[in-house]
């Protein structure tokens, strides 16, 4: 009846290595690794995204920062990540963006740009 | 007046007198959880099982109840309607989440005794934790006259009655009318209901046509409201009517018709989305106060303001973030960071930096035809004052197109990955 062309849901087994390597954490550094398990929705589970989506896992810092504040700086919001970006302070973002930087990349289908 | 905890919940209102005075009922005091109890499997109780065994090492313990060895995500299930998805897609085994090593009991609960944070499933077993965790979606108010389910179904929860609904608009005759309730706010998936409004006639207008009569319970549409209108009077032009302020009286099964405060409604296909609140299970638990809908709790961890150590994420809870699977996922963060805390004997709330650092997010899909969607997406971040999440960006598509529809498969396939695999 309809088009049958579409893209397909991507659910890979297992997207990490369960429990290997996770431990207590202090607590500044549980506050940066729940902010910023925030992106994960979308960018994966520990920043290691599926079905193409923009891993965050490994990227540098300073990369990451950059980006999401020029997102900021957009004048008139377009896009989700663009809108995304207003609803952290320029510190959370950092604190976000270091997290990330300290993960390894892992092993999936994401896209690294 | 001495300042007890009976004089400041009389002076206050409990919930703002429990919040001012946390060492005093709430979980600060209780042991450091070696044992969670998790009742639903869906988004948020996947989520807080998967996340509380990651971020504690796997020293909490996590024992998650659900009567469905697999979840069917409402995520996406509009689009098993026009057929650009099956059920089985959207199906998602529970036992994804063994290898962190959640234990899977399969089982209804019947009854939640916050007072001891334990359950009693339909066979009589009885299962206790340090904390208790209640994921357990919504549950509907009563309608009068919807004795039959299968006739007129609400297809709001996913699986069998979203099979039923397909059905029955696959049988609709050409020109046939599709007649829809939205139930007033707040409600499960805010763009949801219009979002099924133009699915349904996009069908109906390439079969050769039809009506879809959209009875909102609500003053004006909820959620990308401006998309919608212009969906609705534009592409859906003389297919859709919408009807604002149109509170659900009472449905007549053998008739196929709704009795709403601005008439009555008859249709070849009726689909009611009945008053939503918390599941019954939860209200007769006295989580929620009486003469409203669903339960409070604070949302740096979600702990129920009525009774320590029981926690509600997701749908059933009255922070006021909207009702979504993404949302869902985001809120049972916050919940496993707070259990995790608890259990390495550090209290959440004392810690100002996280205080201040608290955020969860939204962001959603909505396919308008079958193959162009727009999208939304929220930011909330807690604010010290209202003790509430407090919403600081809002945003949608400027249009719906091919892009952002491919978009939704790779947000899609990412949330269903972090909530359940």
């Amino acid at each position: 009846m309809l088009d049958p062309t579409r893209k397909a849901i991507v659910f890979p087994a297992l997207a990490v290595a369960a429990l290997a390597g996770s431990s207590a954490a202090g607590a500044a550094n549980m506050t940066d690794q729940l902010l910023a398990s925030q992106c994960a929705q979308c960018h994966g589970t520990y920043g290691r995204a599926v079905a193409g989506m923009d891993s965050l896992a490994g990227e540098s810092a300073g990369e990451i920062t950059n980006e999401l504040m020029e997102m900021r700086s957009e004048g008139r919001p377009t896009d989700i990540m663009e809108h995304q970006a207003l609803g952290y302070t320029p510190a959370q973002i950092q604190r976000i963006a270091a997290y990330y930087s300290t993960l390894s990349r892992g092993s999936s289908s994401g896209g690294d740009d | 007046m001495p300042i007890t905890r009976r004089n400041l919940i009389k002076a206050a209102g409990a919930a703002a007198a429990l919040a001012a005075l946390p060492g005093l009922v709430r979980g600060a005091s209780l042991p450091a959880p070696r044992k969670v109890i998790v009742v639903g499997g869906g988004f948020a109780g996947s989520t807080v099982a998967k996340y509380i065994r990651l971020w504690s090492g796997g020293k909490v313990a996590v024992t998650l109840v659900d009567p469905s060895a697999s979840h069917v995500s409402c995520v996406l299930s509009n689009l098993v309607l026009n057929g650009r998805m099956t059920l089985g897609e959207l199906t998602i085994a529970h036992s994804k989440l063994g290898p962190y090593g959640v234990k899977i009991v399969r089982g209804q609960v019947t009854a939640i005794n916050p007072a001891s944070r334990s359950v009693t499933l339909s066979g009589g077993t009885t299962l206790t934790g340090d904390r208790l965790i209640l994921a357990m979606g919504i549950g509907f108010g009563s309608v009068p006259g919807w004795t039959d389910r299968t006739r007129i179904p609400h297809a709001w929860i996913a699986g069998q009655q979203t099979a039923i609904l397909r059905d029955q608009v696959r049988g609709l005759a050409v020109g046939g009318t599709f007649v829809m309730t939205v139930p007033k706010a707040p409600y499960r998936c805010p763009p949801g209901p219009y979002e099924r409004a133009c699915l349904v006639a996009d069908i109906l207008k390439r079969r050769g046509g039809g009506k879809v009569v959209v009875l909102d319970g609500n003053p004006v549409i909820q959620a990308e409201k401006e998309t919608f209108e212009r969906a609705f009077s534009g592409i859906y032009g003389g297919i859709v009517k919408y009807v604002p302020n149109a509170t659900l009286l009472s449905v007549d099964n053998a008739n196929r018709a709704v009795n709403t405060s601005a008439g009555t409604f008859k249709g070849g296909v009726v689909n009611l989305l009945p008053p939503h609140r918390a599941p019954g299970v939860i209200l007769n638990a006295g989580l929620v106060p009486a003469g409203q809908s669903w339960a409070p709790v604070d949302p740096l961890t979600y702990e129920s303001t009525l009774f320590p150590g029981v926690h509600v994420i997701g749908d059933s809870q009255a922070t006021g973030q909207p009702k979504s699977a993404h949302m869902a996922n985001s809120q049972a963060k916050v919940c496993a960071d707070a259990i995790v805390r608890y259990s390495q004997g550090f209290d959440p709330l004392a810690d100002a930096d996280r205080t201040a650092n608290v955020t969860t997010n939204s962001a959603c899909y909505s396919p308008i035809t079958y193959n162009a969607a727009s999208w939304l997406t929220a930011n909330f971040r807690y604010d010290a004052t209202s003790r509430n999440m407090k919403l600081v960006q809002l945003g949608e598509a400027d249009q719906w197109n091919s892009e952002n529809y491919e978009d939704m498969f790779e947000w899609a396939s990412n949330l269903f990955t972090d909530s359940f695999a």
